[in-house]
């Protein structure tokens, strides 16, 4: 889960990461009796809003409720602005970029510190490789004295206890919170100390079940802020399926990733096009089954279904008893090919055999009878 | 020979009496892997296919010889779970759980690596070296004994393309799924490092996906390591840029990631790069002069 940026700097300042004084704007308000200066900063899960105008500064020369405003009406990258956090205006006399996070190649915690903050850090790390520093954490014992003293050198710092205290209050939020990310960028250097300008912070939707009221809490204020429901609600356990729309005509349902990735492939290769793929990911059962298919038929344009299946977990008594069911149900005529084999194949072939539904052993001929019939239809 | 198993690999099956757990220790013994005991805390003492269930893996090592572990527990236990088997010093241990907290996996694999023990995981599928033994859920029926390493990190692509292989003849020595991402205990490295120092392997396949920098990594290491032909599938070629399809490791960002960049790093260091499944076959006969 993807916190706000008032969300992200609620907990800092709990946990001590000094952060500018300020409020929320939400659009019904508006946002009345306002004193300059100050920043106005659209609240988005998308990054790079600073780009697209998403941060406006107000000086008291010009009228707020335009900006106001002018900031409600956008939308960045999809994603329509519905609240505005107002902060303090504050001197900044330097900027570093700091984050932690994981290094998915180490399996390691990393903390990420750059010698410039600021809004193109991915490109600046790409391009100046001197000026970003990663040290690696030990998960089990923490950020080390040496490693603090490490980055205060090659940052060039001189309030050492000061953002020591920052790097561990942020480690704790890392630890505590379960965060696969907690960024700040910038971290600002101000006559007054630090100060953290930005806030980034991303949960672990896996480790819910450990934060199941803060989770909660969260999403309530992002739904209030959003006025509606999430759509992206968090995995439920009953359901790992993954649904990526494309804009072909064949439908393809996989019970694994790595054969749906390569079933895209072979589709390609005989000339075919994806309409949308859906992976079943570790929780198989019939209704998982049952609730792709039906996923990826309401795609009006979908001509043929493929479903690829190999079971190792996943049994194929129960995919062909999801797969008989959604033929049952199925108003409009969609032909299904099933590829079938694994565990408990025999099961499954008999009751797919018995719903006359046909089932294709090869992969290839599952895949060029798909393609082809989508060309057909 | 063969990696990492073989036919003394005496077996400890945590979440025994799970669902998955029941139905993957039946089938794995009916193989003919030796299940000697099974874990579920609070199901000490009763049975599962006639192997004993205990409540504590140090019961379970106390009783019988074992050497290597396979788990089937649910995410919120399976750190608690992995721990324990370490601490009792089993030195091999298939982790299948998927969706484990992601900060519940960097620990278990940094106090695996600390205590000297192989992780093959999460999420993975298992290994199994084709008639001695099998630990994982890698369908029996799919795979024959013979001389070509594989390893995948989805485990239904291993499925694949070892049914492809003995379909044409081709036998297998091990096949290993590391699984699917983002974070790994034994890599395609470590895996492909067994296999070149294995007698009984003589062709690596090498099964590999879009995201991370894994293959990249693997190449580097084959390019220096291995003298073994390898024979390379890489998948989701045609996927599209910025969309996780499944695996959390396979999504593309930037330029990191994308299929070319794996095959060209891969073509570098000597390896075939196969087109698909059959491509593999053909080149695996040719290496071999049939």
């Amino acid at each position: 889960m993807k916190l706000y940026e008032f969300q992200g700097k609620e907990i800092f300042k709990k946990y001590g990461i000094p952060v500018q004084s300020g409020f929320l704007i939400n659009i019904k308000d508006k946002g009345k009796n306002l004193t300059p200066p100050l920043v106005l900063k659209s609240q988005v899960l998308v990054g790079g809003r600073g780009k697209v105008g998403g941060i406006k500064i107000w000086d008291g020369s010009t009228d707020v409720s335009k900006i106001i405003n002018d900031l409600f009406a956008l939308t960045i990258q999809g994603e329509k602005v519905n609240a505005i956090l107002a902060l303090e205006k504050v001197d900044i006399l330097r900027e570093i970029y700091f984050s932690i996070t994981f290094n998915r190649d180490k399996s390691t915690p990393v903390l990420i510190v750059g010698t410039s903050g600021g809004m193109d850090i991915e490109e600046s790390a790409r391009l100046n490789k001197d000026k970003i520093h990663f040290v690696e954490i030990d998960p089990f014992l923490g950020i080390l004295e040496y490693q603090i003293r490490f980055i205060v050198k090659k940052l060039n710092i001189s309030n050492y206890l000061e953002f020591k205290n920052i790097i561990k209050a942020a480690y704790k939020i890392f630890k505590e919170y379960e965060a696969t990310l907690v960024e700040i960028n910038p971290l600002a250097i101000t006559p007054g100390g630090f100060v953290a300008i930005d806030a980034k912070v991303n949960l672990d939707d896996q480790s819910r079940f450990r934060h199941e009221e803060l989770f909660n809490k969260l999403r309530e204020e992002k739904e209030f802020i959003q006025g509606k429901k999430e759509v992206h609600a968090p995995k439920l356990k009953e359901d790992t399926i993954t649904y990526v729309p494309l804009s072909g005509d064949i439908g393809v349902i996989s019970d694994g990733a790595g054969t749906g990735l390569f079933t895209l492939d072979l589709i390609n290769e005989y000339g075919g096009k994806v309409a949308n793929f859906c992976e079943m990911g570790g929780i198989t059962n019939s209704e998982a089954m049952l609730k792709s298919l039906k996923m990826v038929a309401s795609d009006q344009s979908v001509k043929s279904i493929l479903v690829v299946l190999i079971g190792g977990f996943n049994r194929m008594d129960d995919m062909a008893e999801g797969i008989v069911k959604f033929k049952k149900e199925l108003s409009k005529d969609i032909p299904i090919f099933v590829r079938m084999c694994g565990t408990k194949e025999e099961i499954g072939k008999e009751l797919m055999k018995k719903a006359n539904i046909p089932v294709y052993d090869s992969l290839n001929v599952a895949v060029e009878k798909a393609v082809k019939k989508a060309m057909e239809n | 020979m063969s990696i990492l198993i073989n036919k003394n690999t005496k077996v400890l099956v945590l979440g025994i009496t799970g669902k998955s757990g029941r139905l993957q220790t039946e089938i794995t013994k009916r193989y003919g892997t030796n299940i000697v005991a099974g874990v579920t805390p609070g199901k000490g003492g009763k049975e599962v296919e006639g192997v004993p269930v205990y409540d504590f893996v140090k019961e379970a090592v106390n009783n019988h010889e074992i050497n290597a572990a396979i788990s089937f527990v649910p995410p919120p236990y399976a750190k608690d779970s992995c721990i324990e088997v370490i601490e009792n010093n089993i030195k091999l241990l298939v982790l299948t759980t998927e969706q484990i907290p992601e900060h519940d996996v960097v620990e278990i694999i940094k106090y695996a690596e600390n205590k000297g023990t192989r992780i093959l995981g999460p999420g993975s599928a298992g290994l199994i070296s084709p008639g001695k033994c099998k630990l994982g859920v890698h369908p029996p029926n799919m795979y024959k004994e013979g001389h070509v390493g594989v390893v995948s990190k989805s485990g239904a692509l291993s499925y694949e393309v070892g049914k492809t292989l003995t379909e044409n003849g081709i036998g297998q020595s091990t096949v290993v799924a590391i699984g699917g991402g983002p974070y790994w205990g034994l890599t395609q490295l470590n895996i492909i490092k067994l296999f070149q120092e294995d007698d009984e392997t003589k062709i690596i396949v090498l099964l590999g996906e879009i995201g991370g920098t894994m293959e990249e990594e693997t190449a580097r290491f084959i390019k220096k390591e291995v003298d073994k032909p390898v024979i390379s599938l890489i998948v989701g070629i045609s996927a599209p840029k910025g969309k996780s399809l499944g695996h959390a490791g396979a999504i593309i960002e930037g330029d990191f990631g994308t299929a070319k960049s794996k095959i060209n790093a891969l073509r570098e260091a000597g390896a075939y790069i196969a087109k698909n499944h059959m491509d593999i076959v053909e080149q695996i006969k040719k290496i071999e002069g049939k």
